[in-house]
């Protein structure tokens, strides 16, 4: 059972480590790294010379940095994959007999299945657009489950957590609404940085102030849409940390990290639309939109279990 | 938590810098000075070399053997940047003595050559023994027939910067993914 817990904490770590690595990937421009799946230019272990590639490749796809990137990437989803596989085995092992844990893995397995199915849709069709949005939305989706399964494991052992809190229960709405415009806005920004990239491709002088004129209402909606979760976010504060009675340390911590969080997201977005489209920033501002995510539904889960002021 | 993410921070950074400097193209040599004509007659130099990316070949006009195919690539790339006004096509003619200035304009008209973006150039036997063997690191011992099969690219500050297979197409492919690199890095 130990086991089982302990697998269930890596693979949530180790897949919000792939959701950066993935990420990285992105922004170096190393997604076309190995031009065919699942074998990097026809070999398990990518070239390291331009002598290597198989005739039916053609050669000026070759670029070793950005080959061995997107290997690392592959290499690093595939530890990730069996770490979710061997979690899903304790899991049924253990505790076949709770739902709400057997599904959330089940699914999450599943889907981590698609995503590496996903990532050869991607070779294919030469990182569709729309591909790499659904391969980055997935991802999110499994994390959320893993996380969501870690907890009720951690539960498990500690079934007096939150017993002692009791949360407005009228709360559901905002954690639904929440989840669902930080998706969305998650998919906005994907397709802000999409845009820049065709852009770019197209008009490879052009400066950052000029592309990001060019971006069009893309830009706008997800500033409006960011002002609006960090309004639903301070709301979220207020009711689990004013309107609550003996909020748990995990509720106040996490609600305070949450607009910590936040903030750095409009900081670093205003760095990239103001200064310039900064690739490790770009990165970074992603990666935090995974991790409030996580928040919301760490939260959410707490939530639930606790005893709940009628309102 | 904090020197985690710092850890992260520091080797994405490592790598982003490494990408971006993986479509770097290192620097080979500087090509020396050089006085040549044009096929109109005008000079020539390695002057006209500043601010073009520029792709060089060395060719003669009677040649029958790779020299059709190297021709009718460079012409394939002539057309293709047609819009990118930093790009220049440069052919040497290895074969003076029957190659004159004339002879050279006939041949530019018969690829099709419209504009001031290719360049047939021409000197002396001598000069272009030098040029293509200590300029460029081409054999030439035997000119006109011993000339090299290679499409050369040399930058904005006239440094030779790679050598390409003027016949095969997959070396020509790079080429073409280099000349954009180069034009970007002009550019910016």
């Amino acid at each position: 059972m130990t086991s089982f817990r302990n697998f269930i904490f890596l693979s949530t770590g180790l897949t919000y480590l792939l959701i950066f690595i993935g990420g990285l990937v992105r922004v170096a421009g190393a997604g076309m790294g190995c031009p065919d799946w699942p074998k990097c230019f026809g070999r398990w272990i990518p070239p390291t010379s331009i002598e290597q590639i198989p005739s039916h490749i053609d050669p000026a796809t070759f670029n070793i940095v950005l080959a061995w990137i997107e290997y690392c990437n592959r290499l690093f989803g595939a530890i990730v994959g069996l770490s979710i596989t061997i979690t899903l085995f304790l899991g049924l092992k253990y505790y076949s007999h709770l739902p709400h844990i057997k599904w959330p893995l089940i699914s999450a397995f599943g889907l981590t299945l698609f995503e590496g199915w996903l990532g050869s849709v991607l070779i294919d069709t030469v990182l569709n657009p729309v591909t790499i949005t659904l391969h980055l939305f997935f991802a999110l989706i499994i994390v959320m489950l893993l996380l969501y399964v870690s907890q009720e494991a951690y539960y498990l052992d500690n079934p007096d957590a939150e017993k002692q809190s009791k949360y407005p229960s009228n709360m559901k709405a905002l954690f639904g609404l929440l989840a669902f415009t930080l998706l969305f806005e998650v998919i906005l920004g994907t397709e802000i940085r999409g845009g820049l990239e065709m852009i770019r491709k197209e008009n490879p002088m052009v400066n950052s102030q000029f592309l990001i004129d060019m971006l069009g209402p893309f830009k706008y909606a997800h500033s409006i849409l960011g002002f609006f979760i960090t309004v639903l976010c301070a709301l979220l504060w207020y009711r689990v940390v004013k309107q609550s009675l003996n909020p748990s340390t995990l509720m106040v911590q996490t609600s305070t990290g949450l607009l910590l969080l936040i903030m750095v997201q409009i900081i670093t977005g205003e760095v990239l639309v103001f200064f310039d489209v900064i690739p490790l920033i770009q990165l970074f501002h992603l990666w935090i939109a995974s991790w409030i995510l996580g928040i919301i539904s760490v939260q959410y889960c707490a939530w639930k279990r606790s005893g709940l002021i009628d309102e | 938590m904090v020197p985690g993410i710092l850890f992260l921070a520091l080797g994405a950074n490592w790598v982003i810098q490494k990408a971006d400097r993986s479509h770097d193209i290192p620097i080979i040599k500087e090509v020396p000075d050089f006085i040549f004509h044009d096929q109109t007659g005008r000079l020539f130099s390695n002057e006209r070399l500043a601010n073009k990316i520029t792709v060089l070949d060395f060719m003669f006009t009677s040649c029958t053997g790779p020299c059709p195919l190297m021709t009718s690539n460079m012409t394939d790339l002539y057309q293709e940047f047609r819009n990118v006004m930093e790009v220049q096509f440069v052919s040497v003619t290895v074969d003076p003595l029957i190659d004159s200035e004339s002879k050279l304009k006939e041949y530019a008209d018969f690829v099709g050559v419209d504009d001031d973006r290719w360049q047939f150039i021409r000197s002396d036997l001598e000069s272009t023994k030098d040029l293509k063997q200590n300029g460029f690191m081409l054999y030439a011992g035997e000119l006109p027939q011993g000339h090299a099969i290679k499409f050369i690219l040399i930058d904005q500050d006239g440094n030779i910067r790679k050598y390409f297979d003027g016949t095969d197409e997959a070396s020509l492919a790079v080429l073409r993914k280099d000349i954009t690199n180069l034009v970007k890095e002009l550019r910016s």
